[in-house]
């Protein structure tokens, strides 16, 4: 079962309470050095505290957008050492290497990130794995060079500032700062903007970006933020422990922790890996006292096994879930099924509704340039490793009309899609969109532009609601709106495809159909000038088709140009104002479709034989 | 820094050799659950040290022959491995979560031979140890060669298997697709048992090599994880000779920056040569 | 032949099947045609075994094979060619075939099996070697067919054959399908592309909504108006020559 992530329905107040309810809490805890504790329980407060930092740090980038880390120990470490050098070696006062150590961090993050998110293909286990790699790499050079040498670097004569009566007390206050920070940032950035796109990565990257997400920008401020917060736990920890070796400090514990503790209490969730961080700490330090020490590591793998098997989204997620499943279990019995004819939106309320919208395109600025061509290709080429998948395609696109784009299977047609949205790029000619060229665009601000898309198999993101699916592109698409009116966006494109019903629900629990449906909704929330729709029509009945068909006129009725790839040919012929055909990635035949369609050469190569089989 | 005589080179790349086919040997097991299996096994390294200290065990009380010990050693961790998927496969855990899964399954088997054989190191002290062959200049020590061979012999061995037999086809076949490999008669999950079973045989042939060759310690459990880790990825998920090619690669290009520069430096060049190759591969 | 009563299939909490009853006679093409949801696709996935029934059964030839585990079901006769071909496509297009031969019975046959593919889709003999993610669609689809023809069923079961291929190679796709039944094979058709499965089926049933709304024969549904408008759609007949 899947835990709906983040921005939902929160509205404001509830926002508040919990920003408060962190601050009292840490205010609380801020007062706990008064109680003069024996140093041993203040040292514990601090390691919860300090994992409690770092954990939630490393959930950032890594729980919100699925690029799972191993390489946490590489940023800590370099706080560490940052402080160790500074404070150890060149006598800084203690508290003013910490900006520096997050400093440090963040860039040294940013840099590493600038050049992995580039390179598409390293997701999942090869960026865990080359986050682990620039651990090591990052340590050997450490241990190697002046930095450290080998024999460790000694704290021992930096002097601990006063900011409790006790040492243990200081860092725990320390700690404690980091921790309510690392909090608020993390319920901060789930209920920005910024969390919206990093779950939309985490399900679905590729659909993210071309939905108008700025990925990789994303991906770096949040590979900062996370970064800086455990070059601060890094700092601090490094005066804690006053001896400070490369064996110790860039281990594979940190990196493994983190992870482990962010599982266990809920990637999805700003408070989970606090929840988690604090369980094991406890868990672990619990055990200390004499020889249960293994007794607490033994104790400490059952638990993550027990976890694991038993609570596999994390004990916060599974706290929340009666709630979900409540919320989900209405939306499941909705009575409406898409399935059926009636259920399509071909009453007149809804046709008014569409009919009344305000024209999606720059009217204006069209008529302002007196040009009628929305997009024009020139002589665009795609080739994968040595086929080509267009060949030369110079193709014209009007503004206001129904475009088919058809040929045999293999011909291009949904590369011609991937190039124009910026899925892939094109290896070379033009493409230029309301006169400007935007081959060389990335596939987001392609989105900005104005083009909308979506895919011969639907990729929702999972973990959204139907409706934040919807709200997300309205939010990152051409029309780039605020939370709060995507929301109010998203609606009105749900009740035109049918799906209010669902509107709670997962993308997982709709079928094929109400999936099309729901691609379509997101593609059309983000106003777009140009939408083009990849087999949209595939695995309808004849009475779904027609009324689809009905839908694709209101669109462009309502003002968007529609370029639609397919292989129903009564849909073809029903709707196309025009046709280009592709045959081998070139193109074969262009124009009014009833003339296409009576070319022998198109009837050859597309629909063979014309006898009855 | 001058740079050390052809001899010291080649010695050296020989060393690397050997324990590049011990990276490749344990990889083997751990590659094939990955790739196949769809499960990251880090129980695989603490099935690798538990059957090392067990064969040291078993030398140490009754002074028995180490290669010997496999014929309890083996069967007794294929069970284990079986029953480690079993688990995995009745709560349906995905990969990810396996990764943790098996992690505290390793917290678990650590403390335990914490427990049993202390934090002390462990030699294994046996004849093999001190048997060295000459070729050439160079000294070929027998406890390396034998996991060399080892390794060798059991990666083609895999390969060969998966290649051209009928289990080794359903098993890729199921790995890709299970439901439509059960479409047409493959019992993935009676093969899965039988493979995970496999995999930890090989930890447990990994670990009785590992114990002719080093010292044991609870804690060198991860020290092996990185670098094995890398040449499985390196090498290929699923694959059989991957992560003995990779291995190799890994260790002699470890041992050869060791004799050139410093022991510490070693680490640098495996896995900046792992970075780049995430970053360059097409 | 074949028979399912009283099927019922579900999806977690949705049942999707609702008491289905259905007869397939031995070397006939039942064709089951119905609206996208309908559970069209459910069916044929519980015939095959890769879905279970919650309640209802399946018989083959008499024999009750519904409590079987999924890898029991290729061993009685049953094959299936899945929506969306699902070839394995790490492996070559001859490994995908012996894939479809790895049961005993099936693999004593394998030379003739391969032989019989060949003749059926020629275009395969070259691409033997290839691997079966460079295929084209409808390549693909040939392979599909040929990889469940190699487990030498009883009963061959298509889900979808069509679905996202170009007019001529469905044409192409169906005359293969037509020769196969011609030449004794029990087949279970299930497909939105009616037009065409009219023509080459013996028998229709149309699914709706989880059940059987109605059956016969080609031009007895055909001629029935509500039938006809239903899944043959409004104004719009069948596009000459789009078969």
């Amino acid at each position: 079962m899947r835990r709906r992530s983040g921005a939902d329905d929160t509205s404001r107040s509830v926002r508040r309470s919990i920003v408060a309810g962190i601050l009292l809490a840490g205010a609380a805890l801020a007062c706990v050095p008064l109680l003069r504790l024996p140093a041993f329980y203040e040292s514990i407060l601090y390691l919860v505290l300090h994992w409690v930092l770092l954990a939630t740090s490393w959930n950032i980038l890594s729980g919100y957008a699925g690029y799972f880390s191993f390489g946490h120990g590489a940023f800590f470490g370099t706080g560490v050492y940052t402080t160790a050098v500074l404070a150890g070696k060149f006598d800084w006062p203690f508290l003013w290497t910490l900006p520096v150590a997050a400093a440090l961090a963040a860039l040294l993050g940013v840099a590493l990130g600038a050049v992995v998110f580039r390179v598409r293909s390293v997701r999942g286990e090869l960026f865990a794995l080359l986050t682990l790699a620039v651990t090591f790499v990052l340590a050997t050079i450490v241990l190697n060079t002046p930095i450290d040498g080998g024999p460790g670097i000694y704290l021992s004569a930096v002097p601990v500032p006063h900011l409790a009566p006790t040492q243990p007390g200081t860092f725990y206050l320390l700690a404690l700062a980091g921790a309510v920070a690392a909090l608020l940032i993390a319920y901060g950035v789930q209920q920005s903007r910024l969390g919206v796109g990093l779950f939309a990565i985490h399900d679905d990257e590729d659909a993210a970006e071309v939905m108008g997400v700025p990925t990789y920008r994303y991906k770096l401020v949040a590979l900062a933020i996370s970064c800086a917060l455990a070059g601060l736990a890094g700092g601090v920890h490094a005066l804690f422990i006053s001896y400070v070796t490369t064996g110790e400090v860039f281990s594979i514990t940190v990196p493994l922790t983190v992870v482990l503790m962010s599982v266990l209490g809920g990637t999805r969730h700003w408070a989970g890996p606090a929840v988690g961080a604090a369980a094991i700490t406890l868990l672990l330090y619990a055990f200390t006292k004499g020889d249960l020490a293994l007794a607490g590591k033994a104790t400490t793998g059952a638990v993550l096994i027990a976890a694991i098997l038993f609570m596999p989204q994390g004990i916060v997620p599974r706290l929340l879930q009666r709630r979900a499943a409540a919320q989900r279990a209405v939306a499941a019995a909705a009575p409406v099924e898409p399935g059926t004819p009636d259920a399509l939106p071909a009453d007149a309320a809804a046709v008014a509704a569409t009919a009344a919208l305000p024209s999606a395109g720059p009217g204006a600025a069209a008529a302002r340039s007196g040009v009628d061509l929305l997009l024009r290709t020139a002589a665009l080429t795609k080739s994968f490793s040595g086929v080509q998948a267009l060949a030369g395609v110079d193709v014209e696109i009007r503004r206001g009309e129904i475009l088919g784009l058809i040929g045999p299977n293999g011909s291009g047609k949904s590369t011609f899609i991937n190039v124009v949205s910026g899925h892939f790029g094109a290896t070379s000619g033009r493409i230029e969109f309301e006169g400007r060229a935007i081959e060389q665009l990335a596939a987001h601000r392609i989105a900005h532009a104005g083009i909308a898309r979506t895919y011969q198999i639907p990729r929702p993101f999972a973990h959204l609601s139907v409706r934040d699916n919807v709200a997300a592109a309205a939010m990152f698409g051409g029309a780039a709106l605020s939370s709060s009116k995507a929301r109010a966006e998203a609606d009105h494109w749900l009740a035109f495809a049918g799906l209010t019903a669902k509107a709670q629900a997962l993308p997982d629990e709709l079928n094929l159909h109400q999936r099309k449906f729901l691609e379509l909704a997101r593609a059309l929330a983000s106003r777009p000038r140009l939408v083009l729709l990849d087999e949209v029509l595939c695995g309808l009945n004849p009475a779904e088709i027609d009324s689809a068909v009905a839908l694709i006129r209101r669109i462009r009725d309502a003002g968007t140009t529609v370029v639609f790839v397919e292989h129903v040919m009564r849909a073809v012929m029903a709707l196309s104002d025009r046709l280009v055909v592709l045959n081998h990635g070139q193109l074969l035949a262009e124009g009014p479709a009833a003339q296409v369609m009576q070319r022998p050469d198109v009837v050859a190569a597309y629909l063979g034989s014309v006898e009855p089989c | 820094m001058t740079l050390p005589s052809a001899t010291l080179l080649a010695q050296s790349a020989l060393s690397g050799l050997f324990v590049g086919s011990l990276y490749g040997l344990i990889g083997l097991g751990l590659g094939l659950s990955w790739g196949l299996l769809r499960t990251i096994n880090l129980a695989h390294f603490g099935f690798t040290f538990a059957a090392a200290y067990l064969c040291y065990q078993l030398v140490t009380s009754t002074g028995v022959d180490p290669l010997l010990t496999l014929l309890a050693i083996v069967p007794l961790f294929f069970a284990l491995g079986c029953g480690l998927h079993w688990v995995v496969q009745r709560f349906e855990v995905s990969p990810l979560n396996s990764l943790l899964l098996t992690f505290g399954v390793t917290a678990i088997i650590e403390a335990a031979i914490q427990a049993v054989w202390s934090a002390d190191f462990r030699r294994l002290e046996s004849h093999y140890a001190q048997a060295k062959f000459r070729w050439g200049a160079l000294y070929v020590p027998l406890p390396e060669l034998i996991t060399l061979i080892t390794s060798l012999a059991l990666s083609l061995a895999i390969w060969w298997l998966l290649r051209h037999t009928r289990f080794g086809k359903a098993m890729r076949a199921a790995a890709e697709d299970a439901p439509i490999a059960a479409a047409f008669g493959v019992n993935q999950r009676a093969l899965a048992l039988l493979l995970a079973g496999s995999c930890a045989a090989l930890a447990a042939v990994a670990g009785v090599c590992l114990s002719l060759s080093f010292t044991l310690a609870p804690a060198q459990i991860y020290a092996w994880i990185g670098v094995v880790f890398a040449a499985v990825m390196m090498g290929g998920l699923g694959s059989a000779l991957g992560p003995l090619v990779a291995g190799v690669v890994i260790g002699v290009s470890e041992a050869l920056t060791m004799a050139i520069t410093a022991p510490s430096w070693a680490p640098i060049v495996s896995f900046t040569l792992l970075i780049a190759l995430l970053l360059l591969r097409p | 032949m074949l028979k399912a009563g009283h099927l019922e299939v579900g999806y977690g909490a949705a049942p999707a099947l609702w008491g289905v009853s259905i007869e397939l006679h031995r070397g006939e093409l039942l064709s089951v045609v119905g609206p996208n949801g309908a559970g069209k696709s459910t069916l044929i996935n519980a015939l095959a075994g890769l879905l279970r029934a919650r309640s209802g059964t399946i018989e083959l030839d008499g024999r009750d094979i519904t409590r079987l585990a999924p890898h029991r079901f290729c061993a009685e006769g049953i094959a299936i060619v899945p929506e969306g071909r699902r070839l394995f496509a790490t492996m070559s297009v001859l490994e995908n075939l012996e894939i479809g031969c790895l049961l005993p019975r099936a693999r004593a046959r394998r030379g003739a099996s391969l032989e019989y593919a060949i003749d059926l889709f020629p275009v395969l003999k070259d691409k033997l070697k290839a691997p079966a993610a460079a295929l084209s669609g409808g390549q693909q689809q040939m392979v599909a067919i040929a990889r469940a023809l190699m487990a030498c069923p009883r009963v061959l079961l298509l889900d979808e054959p069509s679905l996202g291929l170009s007019p001529l190679v469905v044409h192409d796709l169906f005359a293969a399908i037509r020769r196969i039944s011609g030449e004794g094979m029990t087949i279970l058709l299930v497909e939105q592309n009616v037009v065409t499965t009219m023509q080459i089926a013996q028998r229709v049933c149309v699914l709706e909504q989880g059940r059987i709304v109605a059956e016969g024969t080609p031009q007895a549904l055909m001629s029935r108006p509500e039938i006809r408008r239903a899944y043959l759609g409004g104004e719009l007949g069948p596009t000459p020559g789009a078969a």
